[in-house]
């Protein structure tokens, strides 16, 4: 319809079709006031009616009852309508009061006037007349509720919000440039440490909440706020609270309309982010802390690898050289002495020869040892299946009697230095292979599983196995737990000593389980990602320069 | 004068012994003993002015000597105009693989571990005639 003005989106109903509001109707004639009352019903479906017949029925009526509008009759017995109506006004001033009087109720009427009844209507009762009245009392009494409703909602929200800022310590504010004032939410107030509404906010008070070294920081963000240049940014900022507490805000501001210069308005949050703030501060204390005594104990190791460096030098060395002397002195006896020398001189100038041999394999233990820990890591992928299928093609072209089902689970793939992890893994498939020798049908299986989130690799044998009670001592350089002669033995009792380095560089752990009869298990973890190099003999500089 | 001569340069009086024996029961050649660099400095220098230099067959040369020790010495001799071409083996007991790449650089014969023996210092003579 063009005619009808353009409503918002709150639309106010048609009178006759509000419901929830009641009238009452206080009429002292029987007949009228029945004929009245299903007037108004026809009219006004929605309206509630309630009737009483004299002014004291009628006040009792609206104690229980509460109807919005009343219309009475003036001239009643027991109570007129004029005392009805003032005691009624005095409970709720607010209702809305139609007198129905005749011409000769003039005197009274002025009295009503008095008491705040506009509205009225002239019996003998024109019923036009009377719905026109009411029509427009009823249209009162929707825009009273419907202002009330907003007003709620509004008071509500207002609550809303200031719970909101006072639960996450964030207060507004809003700065209107042209005259400086300010308004400040209860909140600001509160993190300033002062009583909500205490002072007149204006744009000199708000700088002062501030530290002092901290307001050029402020008016720069205002004013950059106000040329529209904010871009989102913020600033961390201490206002410093009358009883001395400081606290750490995050104060951020923006132009409120594109209106820039004098009539802008800067709005802006202010949040208390001291605890916050305090845990960063020591989480970046502990961290500190933290990298301090990484520095501090690796330099201690990088101590220890250094010594044991100048160690290891030394036996490789100085150790070797006497050792040396002392073989060419048994060949030399060994020579000298003859092939029928004087008793065992023989024998024994060659078992002499044969312990200085022995000094040096375990020198050379020792040297191979040391340099798995002193080794710089070069990092890369390496197909672990490959190098199991590799090395047992390698044990069975040396060992061609042997008949040994060699299991390879394929595509493991690990990060780690191929060259050792070769080495650790060659060893394992040695021991494996060694101890199967005497096993009918010899089997050797490479896997992995999943243990507690972790990579397990293994090598299971279904050899000779092992006493767990030796578990330990497996790994240890120079032991043997079987009896000397009962296997071949070749190597420098090393191997596993070798393999448990390796691992470790990689940041695994290696251990064995076995039972004597049925076999053995090794298995291993390595660290998903080792490192590159070594940091015990690169220096610090490396670790520093992550801090 | 000895028709020719093997150069040992040895500290350790056992080692110069030992070497001393093998050599003996090889070769017929007079052995001089240089015990540490600068005396075997000293002694190439003075064979270099009176030419006698010419009948050193060979030197065997310890790397770990006292004052200038083995690498110096050879590199010295690698130097030197008329010492250059000097055939020099090294005898150590010192398995440094850096020490020996540095040395094959430098053209040693050969890169013997102690205790020499008979076979080793025989294999070295004949690797020397083929050269």
């Amino acid at each position: 319809m063009p005619d009808e003005p353009a409503r918002g989106s709150e639309e106010i109903p048609l009178p006759r079709e509000v419901g929830g509001i009641a009238l009452l109707y206080v009429e002292d004639e029987a007949d009228a006031r029945v004929m009245v009352a299903k007037m108004l019903s026809m009219n006004y479906p929605h309206l509630t009616i309630y009737h009483a017949d004299n002014g004291a029925t009628g006040l009792e009526l609206y104690r229980q009852r509460r109807p919005d509008i009343v219309m009475t009759d003036i001239n009643m017995p027991v109570m007129d309508g004029i005392r009805m109506s003032r005691e009624i006004k005095s409970l709720n001033p607010e209702v809305h009061i139609i007198a129905v009087t005749a011409h000769s109720d003039t005197s009274y009427l002025l009295n009503a006037i008095e008491i705040g009844v506009h509205n009225y209507v002239l019996k003998p009762l024109n019923y036009q007349e009377l719905f026109g009245v009411i029509d427009k009392v009823l249209e009162q009494v929707a825009l009273k509720r419907l202002v009330g409703e907003q007003n709620q909602r509004i008071l509500e929200s207002e609550k809303q919000l200031a719970g909101s800022q006072r639960i996450a310590h964030l207060g507004s504010w809003e700065w209107h440039v042209d005259c400086g004032t300010m308004k400040w939410s209860d909140e600001l107030y509160r993190i300033c440490g002062l009583e909500p509404g205490s002072l007149t906010p204006d744009y000199q008070r708000f700088l002062e909440l501030f530290a002092v070294e901290d307001r050029p920081v402020i008016e720069r963000l205002m004013h950059d706020a106000l040329k529209g240049e904010a871009e989102e940014d913020h600033r961390f900022c201490r206002v410093l609270r009358p009883d001395g507490s400081r606290r750490i805000v995050r104060v951020e501001a923006d132009l409120l309309t594109e209106e820039r210069g004098l009539k802008a308005t800067v709005i802006g949050t202010c949040h208390d982010v001291t605890e916050l703030k305090e845990a960063e501060e020591q989480v970046r204390l502990l961290t500190e802390d933290l990298e301090r005594r990484v520095i501090q104990r690796t330099s201690l190791l990088q101590a220890t690898v250094s010594e044991l460096e100048s160690f290891s030098y030394f036996v490789s060395h100085d150790l070797r050289a006497p050792v040396a002397r002392l073989e060419g002195y048994c060949k030399a006896l060994l020579e000298d002495c003859g092939d029928e020398g004087q008793g065992n001189c023989r024998q024994y100038a060659e078992r002499a020869e044969h312990v200085a041999q022995q000094i040096k394999q375990i020198i050379d233990a020792f040297n191979s040892l040391t340099h798995y820990a002193r080794c710089a890591l070069a990092i890369g992928e390496t197909n672990l299946s490959a190098v199991v299928r590799e090395v047992a093609q390698e044990l069975q072209q040396d060992d061609l009697q042997r008949r040994v089902e060699v299991l390879v689970a394929p595509g493991i793939r690990v990060r780690g230095d191929a060259e050792l992890l070769r080495t650790a893994v060659s060893e394992l498939l040695k021991n494996a292979w060694k101890f199967t020798s005497k096993t009918e049908y010899a089997r050797i299986e490479f896997g992995r599983r999943e243990q507690e989130g972790v990579s397990v690799y293994f090598v299971k044998d279904n050899g000779a196995g092992f006493n767990m009670k030796y578990a330990d001592k497996l790994f240890k350089p120079f032991q043997t737990i079987h009896t000397p002669g009962e296997f071949d033995w070749n190597g420098t009792g090393i191997g596993l000593a070798k393999v448990h380095s390796i691992i470790l560089r990689h940041g695994g752990r290696v251990w064995a389980e076995g039972e004597v009869g049925y076999g053995a298990t090794f298995s291993f973890t390595l660290e998903p990602n080792p490192e590159t190099g070594n940091y015990l003999t690169e220096g610090l500089s490396s670790l520093e320069q992550r801090g | 004068m000895a028709e020719s001569y093997i150069l040992l340069v040895e500290d350790n009086p056992d080692d110069a012994f030992l070497a001393s024996r093998i050599i003996r029961k090889v070769c017929p050649d007079e052995i001089l003993v240089a015990r540490d660099g600068e005396e075997a400095t000293e002694l190439l220098q003075r064979m270099a002015r009176d030419g006698s230099y010419h009948r050193i067959r060979f030197m065997l040369l310890d790397l770990k000597l006292p004052k200038i020790n083995g690498l110096d010495l050879l590199l010295w001799i690698r130097k030197n105009d008329q010492l250059q071409k000097l055939d020099v083996a090294i005898l150590t007991s010192s398995d440094n693989e850096m020490d020996q790449e540095r040395c094959f650089e430098l053209e040693v014969l050969d890169y013997l571990y102690k205790p020499m023996t008979a076979d080793m210092l025989q294999r070295l003579l004949r690797h020397r005639e083929e050269g």
